[in-house]
């Protein structure tokens, strides 16, 4: 038996390769576990480790990992997270991609730290973890089923104390934006809803009775209430994400000229205030719920007249959906933003990625490099709700045009450009290695944009949340227009937040505590001693290092650390940041000698053999 | 420190015991007309019945509220002296811009106005050197001011900028500490740096200088609050200067009752908390309409119980799923478990009201667990799980972040 059982690991990995409903069980290793914690730091371990270089990311040999962390399912503030490691169909990079919905501790529950799936089935299928077992059963009725109607049948089927995971018809036809649900909450970005679909599975469901131990629970009781109580008491995490949720800062984004608009043609929105976290709360929101085992409740309950497929309640929308919905696409339309979304999380696919496409395609349309028939003789000028909302159900059902934009704004600039030949249309196809780009404009926060132009999987906000800093003020502030210090604050934030996604945590926990009471959370929970909060940080520069050393593998280099021509040529119109591009060249530049990677962006080998990769 | 300081200081910090409650009281100044202070004379009012031993004003405040400082049982005053744009509020969240500061009266105008002391700001970690230069000069000027009149100094050393990471803010605040003590500062007003290791650093940062430490953001739990201040006392600090905590409460008499116990008095939370009264029959109130579902207070309740994340053994049991509502079902000592009991094996505890479960007298058979009509008794291996209501204080109320469950005293 492992060594690490009853102290917050489960102690098992299961292996499973669907064609043959093959089974192996791997005991966890605690010099792995100690090195990687779980999470994404544990998920990159076993994909690195496992999976050849240069597969198909929707052919059967990736592989979809699915990993809980130490603190997943304790008292731990937010501890509830799991997420979805595999190599992105997107980027072709390295993905990890995150979720607080209920499937995490339910996979713990069931009494494994993670799960790995290779192969394909023969038909679409359910699988089954339950109690230490696996089985995999035909779920052919499930077919094309919205990600809410597969859950509530999974459960209705199996027992309601299953927690389930599962794609929506987007996922099952390998859209590239497709993400993977757990009620209602996604592991949205990066195309994880794709392989699930590639390996013709439609749903996890996982219940057990293995309850989390943890090594000390006396000295676990006492950091979880200290943490709790910074939670409790940070005006962040006590006030503005409970009553506004993550939109509490969209007029601030959009004051400090940092709010993308009109697929990044300006930083500033008109109809901000229309869009605030005041104006949902007073107009659509009917309800604060939250994750498990999560205290500040960030998440809201919409209510909406005639919804979508009959459904009237939605989850959210967040500062994200919001933006990539409403303000990317010039639209104030609160219902709108709202019934887009729903049509997002049931059809199953990421809404930061299908605003993008929404917005990519309006200046296409307003630019003339589409027109009529190119987009079934929608009216897509920016700021047309109807349109917006048309275009989206199209994308979410992958019907007419929406086929050329479900697999995102890279393939559809490229397809644009086969088409056109007119090289336009690729300058403002907003990503970075195929992930689009989230709310905040770099221009306006540089920092923001080294951290888009690094981050493991494409531009990620969540991988160095220099906003924070940049624009809200948190922790001091720092001049978002300057790029001085912002090599060293990405670094620090990257690293940081390597271990925030390794421990099983919420970022969000993570603007009151600090790597200090995460230190105290893991030791008393698994035995471990790390001796500093430094030394947790390393165990983040490790798992950063890794997932570098996985995209290096897959021929990533510094010229793909770029952001899109944009941002990078184009003065920012409007606003405080107003004549500004992002001054990236530098910043990598420093970027690379701090990380102690080569003029290719590639680790050396003394960062290597210093952080036990070697 | 001169005679006159010397003097004017005993009259902040109590000199029997070298402590200090201070309310501050300044906040229009920098954030406009905030809850609390918006009807600053009507609040005070209440504040001086709690009997502070200072409050902290602006300049025009103290003028135009100089009579509640009048008498021998008075507070004593406290003026701020400089003013800053960094903390200036929005509704709901707080923009970053460029740090700017000011200048609104001086020691010697706080001397008229009857100050025992003056506050200014000292922030450290500009991006701009020479920013930090020019702040530090002022804080200077105030001090060589202040030793001309022997008016005490209070610096309020806070780590600013894009030199503040949250890992160095602890060794930031302390470093700020130092710097304000080298300064002149003949008091600290310091933020709290998360725990008491780090606090004692700052203490010892400050060579002897008594450190005050502020409240910042408001908290919503009376033991959170005070927890906090405990554990800054325990480690060498004198007292706070608290602002919203207590003019924005809706009784401030109280919160500045419970202020005192904590720092003249030294109880313990547990004391303060309890009222010092005999135990009262106490029983689980639930507001559902406030619960997230996040399930913390029934997990909490198996953890606190048996050191286990097994929510099933939780003795209080939230209902429902995503999109909401959810219902809260509690013990409410209704005793229906206690009548079917064939072996009286469980009773109510007279003091607190609880049911008490004897081990030995039960033989497992589980009508308690049917007589429940909010299935909250749990029948689990050998033991009967029934809310015991933590002792006292349940576990669960204090750990409900939104106020979804509370005591209810009968």
């Amino acid at each position: 038996m492992s060594t690490l059982r009853g102290r917050a690991y489960a102690g098992k990995v299961l292996h499973i390769y669907l064609p043959e409903e093959k089974t192996r069980c791997e005991e966890l290793d605690e010099k792995e576990a100690k090195l990687f914690l779980g999470g994404k730091g544990l998920g990159a371990y076993i994909l690195y480790k496992n999976l050849e270089p240069h597969v198909d990311p929707l052919s059967e040999k990736n592989l979809l990992i699915f990993a809980t962390s130490p603190l997943t399912g304790t008292i731990a503030p937010t501890g509830n997270r799991f997420c979805v490691v595999t190599k992105s169909p997107l980027t072709g990079t390295f993905l990890d991609s995150h979720c607080g919905g209920p499937f995490g501790i339910g996979l713990k529950e069931a009494g494994f730290d993670a799960l790995v799936i290779s192969g394909e089935a023969d038909e679409l299928s359910l699988l089954i973890l339950e109690d230490g077992k696996a089985s995999l059963m035909g779920a052919k009725e499930l077919e094309g089923m919205t990600t809410l109607e597969t859950e509530e049948r999974v459960r209705k089927k199996l027992g309601d104390s299953f927690k389930v995971a599962c794609i929506g018809p987007a996922g099952e036809r390998k859209a590239l934006i497709a993400g993977i649900f757990s009620e209602m909450r996604a592991a949205g970005r990066g195309g994880a809803g794709a392989v699930m679909g590639s390996k013709r599975l439609k749903a996890i469901a996982a219940r057990g009775e293995e309850s989390v131990k943890v090594h000390d629970p006396k000295a676990f009781e006492r950091a979880a209430w200290r943490a709790h109580r910074m939670v409790r008491m940070h005006e962040v995490t006590a006030r503005h994400l409970p009553m506004y949720g993550s939109d509490n800062i969209l007029e601030t984004i959009n004051e400090s000229g940092a709010l993308p608009t009109r697929n990044f043609q300006e930083g500033t929105f008109e109809s901000a205030s229309e869009i605030s976290g005041i104006e949902w709360r007073n107009k659509l929101w009917i309800r604060d719920t939250g994750c498990s085992r999560c205290p500040i409740s960030c998440a809201k309950v919409s209510k909406i007249e005639k919804g979508q497929n009959g459904v009237s309640f939605m989850e959210g929308p967040d500062y994200e959906s919001i933006w990539a919905l409403g303000a990317l696409c010039g639209i104030g339309e609160k219902e709108a933003i709202a019934r887009a979304n729903l049509l997002c999380d049931l059809y199953g696919i990421d809404t930061i990625s299908t605003g993008n496409a929404v917005a990519y395609a309006m200046e296409c349309y307003e630019k003339g490099l589409l027109k009529g028939d190119d987009v079934d003789n929608l009216d897509m000028r920016f700021g047309n709700s109807v349109a917006m909302l048309e275009l989206v159900e199209k994308i979410s059902k992958g019907s007419g045009v929406g086929k050329l934009f479900e697999n995102g704004v890279k393939r559809a600039s490229e397809n644009l450009y086969a088409k056109k030949g007119d090289v336009a249309c690729l300058r403002f196809a907003m990503h970075v290695k195929g992930l689009e780009l989230p709310g905040y404009d770099p221009r306006a926060a540089q920092g923001m944009g080294l951290g888009y132009a690094t981050s493991d999987r494409g531009a990620c906000h969540l991988r160095a949340y220099t906003a924070g800093q940049e624009l809200l003020g948190y922790g001091g502030g720092s001049n978002p227009r300057r790029t001085e210090g912002k090599a060293r604050l990405v670094i620090e934030k990257q690293n940081e937040k390597a271990v925030v996604d390794s421990s099983g945590i919420c970022f969000y926990a993570f603007f009151a505590i600090t790597l200090k009471e995460v230190r105290a959370l893991l030791e008393a929970a698994t035995g471990f001693e790390f001796g500093s909060s430094k030394n947790l940080e390393k165990v983040g520069e490790r798992i950063y290092n890794l997932t570098r050393l996985f995209n290096v593998r897959e021929g990533f280099r510094s010229r793909d650390d770029t952001l899109p021509e944009r941002l990078l040529s184009e003065p920012m119109s409007s606003g405080p940041a107003k004549g500004l591009v992002v001054n990236l060249g530098p910043m990598l530049k420093e970027y690379y000698q701090l990380r102690g990677w080569d003029d290719e962006g590639v680790p050396t080998k003394e960062k290597l053999v210093e952080l036990g990769l070697a | 420190m001169g005679t006159g300081k010397d003097v004017r200081l005993s009259k902040v910090f109590d000199p029997s015991d070298g402590r200090a409650v201070v309310v501050a009281a300044d906040h229009g100044l920098m954030l406009g007309p905030i809850q609390g202070v918006l009807e600053l004379e009507k609040t005070l009012q209440k504040v001086v019945e709690g009997k502070p031993d200072a409050i902290l004003l602006s300049p025009g405040q103290a003028e135009k509220l100089s009579n509640l400082f009048k008498g021998r049982m008075a507070p004593s005053l406290l003026v701020r002296v400089d003013w800053t744009n960094t903390f200036r509020d929005r509704t709901y969240t707080l923009p970053v811009r460029e740090t700017f500061f000011g200048t609104v009266s001086s020691p010697r105008h706080a001397l008229k106005l009857g100050a025992r002391a003056v506050v200014t700001y000292l922030f450290l970690g500009y991006e701009d050197e020479e920013m930090e230069a020019r702040h530090l000069s002022l804080v200077s000027k105030y001090a060589s001011e202040c030793a001309k009149v022997e008016l005490p100094l209070i610096v309020e050393p806070i780590p600013l900028g894009p030199r503040v990471t949250k890992a160095n803010n602890a060794e930031l605040v302390a470093m700020a500490a130092r710097v304000a003590v080298e300064a002149g500062a003949d008091a600290l007003k310091v933020p709290y740096t998360g725990d008491p290791e780090s606090f004692s650093n700052v203490v010892r940062a400050a060579a002897g200088v008594p450190i005050l430490v502020l409240g910042g953001y408001r908290a919503l739990s009376r033991r959170d609050l005070l927890e906090v201040i405990v554990e800054t006392m325990e480690v060498g600090g004198s007292g706070v200067v608290f602002g919203r905590n207590v003019v924005q409460a809706q009784d401030p008499k109280k919160v500045l009752e419970d202020l005192r116990a904590i720092v003249h008095e030294k109880k313990s939370v547990r004391e303060v908390l309890a009222g010092g009264e005999a135990p009262k029959k106490i029983k689980l109130g639930a507001q559902p309409e406030r619960c997230s579902g996040c399930l913390l207070c029934t997990a909490i309740c198996s953890f606190s119980h048996e050191g286990d994340h097994n929510l099933s053994a939780g003795r209080l049991k939230v209902e429902g799923r995503w999109p909401g509502p959810f219902k809260l079902a509690v013990c409410t000592q209704c005793g229906r478990c206690v009548e079917a009991c064939p072996k009286k094996a469980l009773s109510v505890n007279p003091a607190f009201g609880f049911i008490f479960w004897n081990e030995e007298r039960c033989d497992l058979c589980g009508r308690c667990v049917e007589a429940c009509p909010f299935g909250v008794i749990k029948l689990q291996g050998s033991k009967i799980k029934v809310c015991d209501l933590c002792g006292g204080t349940p576990e669960c109320v204090d750990w409900c972040p939104r106020g979804a469950l509370r005591v209810i005293t009968s």
